[in-house]
């Protein structure tokens, strides 16, 4: 009954946003209001339930309930952040259709069904782009992720169509199945913008805000790669076919994504461009779950998946607070932020302990398995410390943080919070001023929250490696056994 | 061959070589609606009434979409290049091909009338979504490649469930109005009607989603 509620809250909230964004404030209400109302949803969520809706069955389990609560929870922050950076009315109602996309698709036991709910979620996603201002380049930006959601969405079904029937009379030359895996591991590469599908990724971060890359480039893709895992466990890895070939294109695919990306973030100047390829850079690491056909490699992968995602949404975050504070997102000019801003540089600090990880930690250990099950001898070796690389941009930042002020980020930043007297005549008006003169330390807090979210997920605090390890929702109906 | 399937299967056809042929953006959208209207009764046995009304209204829901920026006409959309003829045989061998490659080595359930429609919705989404330089012309091409890969999996999978066919009907419906507000968006910007810009900004800082400092003459060039 709760999965089914959050459904409504879901889909219900973001056609109203959608319909009424003509009134920008209303928009943003209610879309901030149903992400609210979908976090709790998801929290009172029943990780055991069945629904038989339309002749299909919808399960849920303890990783879709835990994938939802952080994504509404990271989702609901992101939006508050950006409604206080800038102007976009469409960011609440995509995060939640998004959310309810996926919400459908992770529970779905038939690939088909849920290849289709994503890329209808993803298809939202183009609202993002649309800029206030020179709306022929965003509507071409938004017509470019339009394109690859459609393309990767078409390869993803058509693969998933000719491998979800019987096959015990199959004729055909088994580099079919080779094909069809091919065809679904891309469909997740180009979502993602791994390399070499990455160019959208640079157009994104042109048009849409820090806030919403986490959204249109790691939520959405992270549930068609969650889908593509169970369909791969189940329908690929079993078969004794050698798809080598195949399997060598994911692996190198995989490869350039964790090393060019971060190299491509360690040299951009302006913070929008960081995320966006740290963002590529990690999913590179979702690559290798893909190119491990192997079944030791479905905890880790969907591990690596939850710890990734809302990392990378605390990284946005700070990305976006930093804009907000220091009136520019250009590296150059942020010199001696941190000085300015400490409560920014220890958000940051947590936010590199998360991504990076250390020994022990779920998303470290997760990182580490699934380099080892896809790549072997002294490349694993290597590939494993590439996937440390991230500390190269994150100490560029850092260490830009720390120099000598430059004349540009000499503006004050009302980092600690500021008190003033309460007029009892005007409390309204002294509320506003109170909220207005500590506006930039709570979007500090809130990208701190994010970090700790982050870190915690990192660690595997909230059941993540236990929720992983679920197997996938089955299509039995009430009444049944699974098989 | 059931000659029902085979009517329906030579409407979407039709309409998809002039959803992508014309170059009045009307009349392909209008072209395009009976492609999105069709494509549901492309199945055997026929989708149970519940998700036959979902496509329906989901392919209306869209086509209104679509047709609120191009009802005045003012503007027009790519067109093939090659004209209709050209376009219609690119259909018809991208059809034999699918119908004869129906299946693929295996048995399927669906008829292979999807699995040959399927083939030339996608074979005519390429050259759109390749070469368009309008937001209508790439969208009519997203929007056939999807129909086509949904047709192909009719035809290896058989009819879809209702929760399918809802789920599909939603799909339509967002695509529509995904391609309906990037058309709006960008024949509201300049004189160009729906064609893309020529140049993405430089990659560097942008200036759009700036806001100006509330507090007056903290900035350095502000003062300056």
């Amino acid at each position: 009954m709760t999965f089914a509620a959050f459904l409504a809250i879901a889909f219900i909230g973001t056609t109203l946003a959608l319909l009424l964004r003509r009134w920008e404030r209303v928009a943003v209400t209610i879309g901030l209001v149903g992400l609210g109302a979908a976090f709790v949803a998801a929290l009172a969520m029943d990780p055991a339930t069945r629904l038989e809706l339309g002749g299909s069955v919808l399960a849920t389990s303890p990783y879709l309930r835990l994938f939802l609560i952080l994504g509404t929870f990271v989702g609901s922050v992101l939006a508050l952040i950006a409604v206080r950076a800038g102007p976009r009315r469409d960011g609440p109602a995509v995060t939640l259709g998004t959310m309810g996309a996926a919400a459908l698709a992770l529970a779905s036991p038939d690939p088909r069904i849920a290849v289709l709910a994503i890329t209808a979620g993803g298809m939202l996603g183009v609202l993002l782009t649309i800029v206030p201002t020179g709306g022929r380049v965003g509507a071409g930006v938004g017509l470019r992720d339009l394109r690859a959601v459609v393309v990767a969405g078409a390869m993803a079904i058509a693969a998933t169509a000719w491998i979800g029937r019987d096959l015990a009379d199959l004729v055909a030359q088994p580099v079919v199945f080779g094909l069809a895996y091919l065809a679904f591991a891309l469909a997740v590469a180009i979502r993602f913008g791994a390399i070499p599908f990455h160019i959208l990724v640079g157009r994104l971060t042109d048009a849409v805000p820090e806030t919403g890359l986490p959204i249109l480039i790691a939520w959405g893709p992270a549930s068609l790669a969650i889908v593509g895992l169970a369909w791969v466990d189940a329908s690929i890895a079993p078969l004794p076919v050698d798809i080598g070939p195949e399997r060598a294109i994911v692996v190198a695919i995989a490869i350039a994504s964790i090393v060019l990306a971060t190299f491509a973030a360690w040299i951009q100047d302006d913070l929008e461009h960081v995320v966006g390829y740290s963002i590529v850079g990690d999913a590179g690491v979702v690559m290798l779950a893909f190119a491990a056909l192997d079944p030791a490699a479905w905890t880790p992968g969907r591990t690596w998946i939850l710890a990734f995602v809302v990392t990378r949404s605390a990284f946005a975050g700070w990305a976006a607070v930093m804009r907000d504070s220091f009136w520019t997102g250009s590296l150059p000019d942020l010199r001696g932020w941190a000085i300015r801003s400490p409560l920014l540089a220890v958000s940051l600090v947590v936010i590199v302990v998360a991504s990076i990880g250390l020994p022990g930690f779920a998303a470290f250990e997760a990182r580490s398995t699934l380099v080892n099950l896809a790549v072997d001898g002294p490349l694993a070796v290597l590939v494993l410390i590439a996937t440390l690389a991230p500390i190269l941009y994150y100490g560029r930042l850092l260490a830009i943080g720390t120099r000598r002020l430059d004349v540009r980020s000499a503006l004050v930043v009302d980092w600690r919070p500021r008190w003033a007297r309460v007029d009892l005549t005007d409390v309204r008006g002294s509320a506003s001023r109170l909220g207005q003169a500590n506006r930039v330390l709570g979007m500090t807090l809130a990208s701190l929250v994010l970090a700790v979210v982050a870190l915690l997920t990192s660690v595997g605090a909230f059941g993540g490696p236990q929720a992983a390890a679920g197997l996938p929702p089955v299509e039995t109906i009430p009444g049944e056994t699974a098989p | 061959m059931n000659p029902a399937l085979a009517a329906v299967a030579i409407a979407i056809l039709a309409g998809a070589v002039g959803a992508v042929s014309v170059r009045d953006p009307r009349i392909a959208v209008l072209t395009l609606a009976i492609v999105l209207v069709t494509t549901p009764f492309l199945a055997d046995p026929i989708i149970p009434a519940t998700g036959l009304v979902a496509r329906v209204l989901g392919a209306v829901l869209a086509t209104y979409l679509l047709w609120i920026p191009v009802r005045d006409g003012a503007f027009t959309t790519g067109g093939s290049r090659l004209g209709w003829p050209a376009d219609a045989m690119v259909a018809a061998a991208a059809a034999v091909v699918g119908y004869a490659s129906h299946g693929l080595g295996a048995p399927t359930t669906g008829p292979a009338l999807a699995s040959a429609v399927g083939f030339g919705l996608a074979a005519l989404a390429v050259a759109p979504i390749l070469t368009g330089r309008d937001v209508v012309r790439v969208g009519i091409g997203l929007g056939l490649l999807l129909q086509g890969a949904l047709l192909v999996r009719v035809g290896l999978g058989g009819s879809p469930s209702v929760m399918d066919e809802l789920i599909t009907a939603g799909a339509t419906g967002v695509l529509g109005g995904a391609i309906g507000v990037l058309a709006v968006t960008a024949r509201s910007d300049g004189s160009a009607g729906f064609a893309l810009a020529d140049e993405l900004p430089p990659r560097r800082r942008r200036a759009t989603d700036l806001r100006p400092d509330p507090r007056p003459s903290s900035h350095p060039e502000e003062r300056s």
